[in-house]
């Protein structure tokens, strides 16, 4: 059974002659321990891609499934569980809560309604995991940008997700966080987890086990 | 600039805004409704009905006897002549009483008003008293039988201001002509216009020094009428007008608050048009545009709204009074309110702008509202936390939020305190330092019988005597006296001087000292009823709250050679655990009706339940604002942290996460402005309200635990309702939208 599986993709943006449809007939699978990079241009619908995959956005038409369950078409309550069991956002931007510590930030996800009984104790696993103990009581702001990218995919891997989709993870960072984060994305791969990585960087698709390329809304090879 | 103002960005915003200044407005305009009613009510009556300057009660009299003294007072401008009948017997549509008062007019000025129909002309005509009309359902044009027999046609409504309205006064009103009138109509009520009223003490003193021979004299004049009004609603009224003029300083507090925090969110956009070149004036300028355009139509709407939803109960409780709704003068009061808060508003914005449009455009930028390098880390960490978190980041609204919701909560809390004191002055005689509880009519000489009864603790003749000052005639008193110590059974508080310690001391309440000037070492000179004038030395001032603080306490011996025909009444103090009913069951065998005692105001049902609807109309206003201002600031935090709040949802959150987050947002708000609101009214509104009302009085206005449990326990469930609201549309967009604008 694959990680996730797309069929028929569709989704567009704009109305009338400004209409732009980003997705046309996606099709995806993605294996457990695979990493798949997709490149594209700006604009092309990676990161939509993404979002329709991880739940966060719905598509006009097509189907995903995510283990095995169903994510299009579902209420909203049913995509909150999915995502809360099944999926680990990573984002260009980090999206860290200013007020939060880095820690805080990490445990956040260990606090939503439904979230597993032991998440503390992996979100405190994680931070040592990640080399972020000595950082960890530092807020946002004080932080290098590859810490808070590590501190924001500690974030992401607090409920043991099986799928984790990376949004540019580091399209914000220099080349040593880069290659850093890379590295530890090709960790979590060995681990049984599949990866999704939109990328428009060569050096983070080295690190996937297949590469496609997202034109005029359909996915392939690179 | 109104297409500006309502474009898909800024649409909800501008929507949020002008809600607020519906919601104040309704405030101020429920405000303003009900407290120029009431300020203004009397003298609007006194007016349309012609009302004279000077009543003169008197014994029956042949009306040449009288005009003859009454022609040569100085200072007259016009008068007229009435018999008044007391007790007779009215029936109509099914209705009795036999404590009608029928008015003979005799001609000249009348000093009602007619209000429907017309005024008498023929015989077997009558005018009724508004009152009357309504509670019995009579219209011009019905029968009305008096005396038994006497079948009269009704032709007219009128409503004459010297008393209050049947059923709040139990001895309806009803006027004849002399030409009804079987026999010459000698008269016991002389009417006085007086060319200038400022100078009624001159005609007083002459008309008292030329009624030898006319005997039963009193006189009433306009003012002395005002205060039998107001003691008739008791000290609700002060109340009410007092609280009005609260509300309209809280709703202009939440309005400068509100607009503040509009500003401090558009700070980035400043600094953006800033740096694009737009000078500090012309931003400030447009954003004081925008906000009386803004301003005008919602203030409108709520102030209609306000004047409407009150001017019902408000006309009510004015029509029991015998006075006039202000109908179309209210419009100019409801004008200036409209300008007032439009300035209001447009003030509190473009103030803030201008101070921010002035600095730098690096500086504005980065000095946006939102806090988004916190100086501290936070201890708790759970979803409530967080919540409260993001609320506090925005430090400037959320200390208008807070300041707003307190006032509100200090407005509620008044509310449920002054409800409470008028449950207490009913029925609680203690609440107006009375210590008896019962009351009877029996001779001094049965006061060591009442005495012997087991469960009585202490029992006295008490006398009460209405009388005048005798230097301002128009300046009616109660003396009241006991032969002893009058503090074993009413004993209101010293605000000045000492207790009363002989025959020629008097206490005197501070609405009389204020009145007269009297302070201690001071005489009052009293003219009682016979015309005899007493003076005693006052010793002290005490905060008496019967009679508006006109009132007086001596020993028995002075008053009663004044006024020797004075009916002593019993009070009877109870033990803690006396057997009330068989002290009245003991009382009774002595020949006595015990009487319980009350309190200062009326006990008059329907009365209080229009008193309580007006403040029910008030109290649902003031409960819509602290509502709104609970959504608008979750509101503001849920789209301030729509990126924070998608996070949690790609976290996995579902709508309880969020909602948890956003119940910290609203309760960081609403518990300390539940707290700060009920701080405010014990320490300020209240002691203002109870200064304004009654001055002359220590009203108990501090509110009890469950008051404020009430206040805490009510915000709490608003913020619950708010935290409800603002999460179901949060969860109703994707993820993603707030992801995209972070």
């Amino acid at each position: 059974m694959a990680a996730v599986s797309a069929r028929g993709l569709v989704r567009t943006f704009g109305e009338g002659r400004a209409a732009r449809r980003v997705l046309d007939g996606t099709d995806l699978d993605v294996a457990a321990g695979e990493i798949v990079a997709v490149l594209g241009r700006s604009g092309s619908g990676k990161s939509t891609l993404l979002h329709v995959l991880g739940g966060l956005d719905r598509p006009e038409a097509g189907t995903v499934e995510v283990a095995g369950e169903r994510v299009t078409g579902v209420g909203e309550r049913r995509l909150s569980s999915l995502r809360r069991r099944h999926i680990g956002f990573v984002f260009q931007f980090f999206h860290l809560l200013p007020e939060l510590t880095g820690e805080g930030n990490v445990q956040l996800a260990g606090r939503v309604r439904g979230a597993h009984a032991e998440a503390e104790e992996r979100g405190h696993a994680l931070v040592d995991r990640l080399g972020l103990r000595h950082v960890a009581g530092s807020l946002p702001h004080q932080l290098s940008g590859g810490e808070q990218q590590r501190f924001a995919i500690a974030r992401a891997l607090v409920n043991d997700p099986g799928l984790l989709l990376a949004d540019e993870p580091t399209g914000n960072l220099d080349v040593q966080a880069g290659a850093e984060v890379l590295e530890l994305l090709g960790e979590l791969a060995t681990e049984g987890r599949a990866i999704v990585l939109v990328t428009h960087e060569a050096s983070a698709a080295a690190i996937a086990h297949r590469v496609l390329r997202l034109e005029a809304g359909r996915l392939v090879a690179a | 600039m109104i297409r500006a103002l309502l474009a898909p960005p800024r649409r909800a915003r501008t929507l949020l805004a002008a809600l607020g200044i519906v919601a104040a407005s309704l405030v101020v305009g429920t405000a303003a409704t009900v407290g120029y009613g009431l300020a203004t009510g009397f003298d609007r009556a006194a007016r349309q009905a012609d009302l004279p300057h000077v009543i003169a009660r008197f014994d029956r009299e042949d009306r040449e006897t009288v005009d003859a003294r009454v022609r040569a007072l100085p200072n007259l401008a016009a008068r007229s002549y009435r018999h008044e009948e007391k007790n007779v017997d009215l029936r109509a549509n099914g209705r009795r009483t036999r404590k009608g008062t029928l008015h003979i007019v005799t001609g000249g000025r009348r000093g009602y008003a007619v209000t429907e129909g017309r005024d008498l002309q023929g015989p077997d005509e009558v005018v009724v008293e508004r009152g009357l009309a309504r509670e019995w359902e009579l219209a011009p044009g019905d029968r009305l039988t008096l005396y038994r027999g006497w079948e009269t046609r009704i032709v007219g409504v009128a409503v004459e201001p010297d008393n209050v309205a049947f059923p709040l006064t139990v001895t309806p009103r009803v006027y004849t002509s002399e030409a009804s009138w079987p026999h010459p109509v000698s008269v016991n009520l002389a009417q006085l216009w007086l060319a200038d009223p400022e100078r009624a003490d001159i005609t007083l003193a002459q008309a008292r020094a030329t009624s030898f021979g006319i005997g039963g004299l009193s006189f009433v004049t306009r003012a002395g009428i005002e205060v039998l009004l107001g003691q008739a609603a008791g000290i609700v009224l002060s109340l009410l007008v007092a609280f009005s003029l609260v509300a309209l300083v809280a709703a202009g507090t939440m309005l400068a608050a509100s607009d503040q925090a509009e500003v401090q969110r558009r700070l980035p956009a400043f600094g953006v048009q800033r740096a694009l070149g737009f000078t500090p004036a012309r931003l400030t300028a447009a954003q004081a545009a925008e906000a009386a355009l803004l301003a005008a139509p919602a203030a409108a709407l709520g102030l209609a709204g306000g004047a409407l939803a009150v001017a019902g109960p408000s006309a009510a409780l004015l029509a029991q009074l015998n006075e006039q709704p202000p109908g179309a003068a209210l419009l100019p009061v409801l004008g200036a309110c409209l300008l007032a808060i439009t300035a209001i508003v447009t003030a509190a914005a473009t103030w803030p702008a201008w101070r921010a449009a002035r600095r730098p455009p690096a500086e504005i930028l980065r000095g946006g509202d939102l806090a988004r390098s916190p100086r501290r880390r936070w201890a708790a960490d759970g979803l409530l936390a967080t919540g409260a978190r993001f609320a506090l980041a925005a430090r400037g609204r959320f200390a208008a939020s807070v300041a707003t919701i307190a006032v509100c909560a200090g407005v509620v809390t008044l509310m449920l305190a002054l409800a409470a004191l008028l449950v207490r002055l009913r029925d609680d005689p203690g609440t107006v330092g009375k210590r008896y509880q019962l009351s009877v009519r029996l001779s001094p000489f049965d006061v060591a019988a009442v005495d012997d009864i087991p469960g009585v603790a202490a029992a006295s003749e008490r006398y009460q005597v209405d009388v005048a000052d005798s230097f301002r005639l128009g300046e009616p008193l109660r003396m009241i006296a006991y032969p002893g110590d009058h503090t074993r059974f009413e004993a209101p508080p010293l605000a000045e001087g000492r207790r009363l310690g002989g025959e020629g001391e008097v206490e005197v309440g501070v609405g009389l000292a204020d009145a007269l000037g009297l302070r201690p070492g001071a005489t009052l000179a009293v003219q009682t009823e016979s015309g005899s004038e007493v003076r005693y030395r006052v010793s002290g001032v005490v905060r008496a709250l019967e009679h508006d603080g006109r009132i007086a306490y001596v020993r028995p011996d002075r008053l009663l050679d004044a006024q020797p025909d004075a009916a002593p009444t019993v009070s009877i103090r109870l033990d803690p655990d006396a057997d009330r009913a068989e002290v009245e069951r003991r009382l009774a065998a002595l020949g006595a009706q015990p009487v319980s005692v009350g309190g200062a105001t009326t006990r008059n049902a329907a009365f209080l339940g229009v008193l309580a609807t007006v403040l029910r109309g008030v109290g649902l206003a003031v409960g819509l604002v602290c509502l709104y201002a609970l959504i608008q600031a979750v509101a503001m935090t849920a789209r301030e942290r729509r990126g924070a709040v998608a996070l949690l949802r790609a976290c996995g959150g579902d709508r309880r996460t969020v909602a948890a987050v956003f119940a910290g947002a609203a309760l960081v708000v609403a518990v300390p402005a539940a707290l700060a609101g009920v701080l405010l009214e014990w320490l300020v509104l209240g002691p203002l309200v109870a200064r304004l009302a009654a001055g002359f009085a220590a009203l108990p206005l501090a509110p009890s635990p469950g008051q404020v449990a009430l206040v805490v326990g009510g915000l709490v469930l608003l913020a619950a309702g708010a935290t409800a609201l603002v999460a179901r549309r949060t969860m109703r967009e994707p993820p993603i939208a707030g992801l995209r604008e972070e």
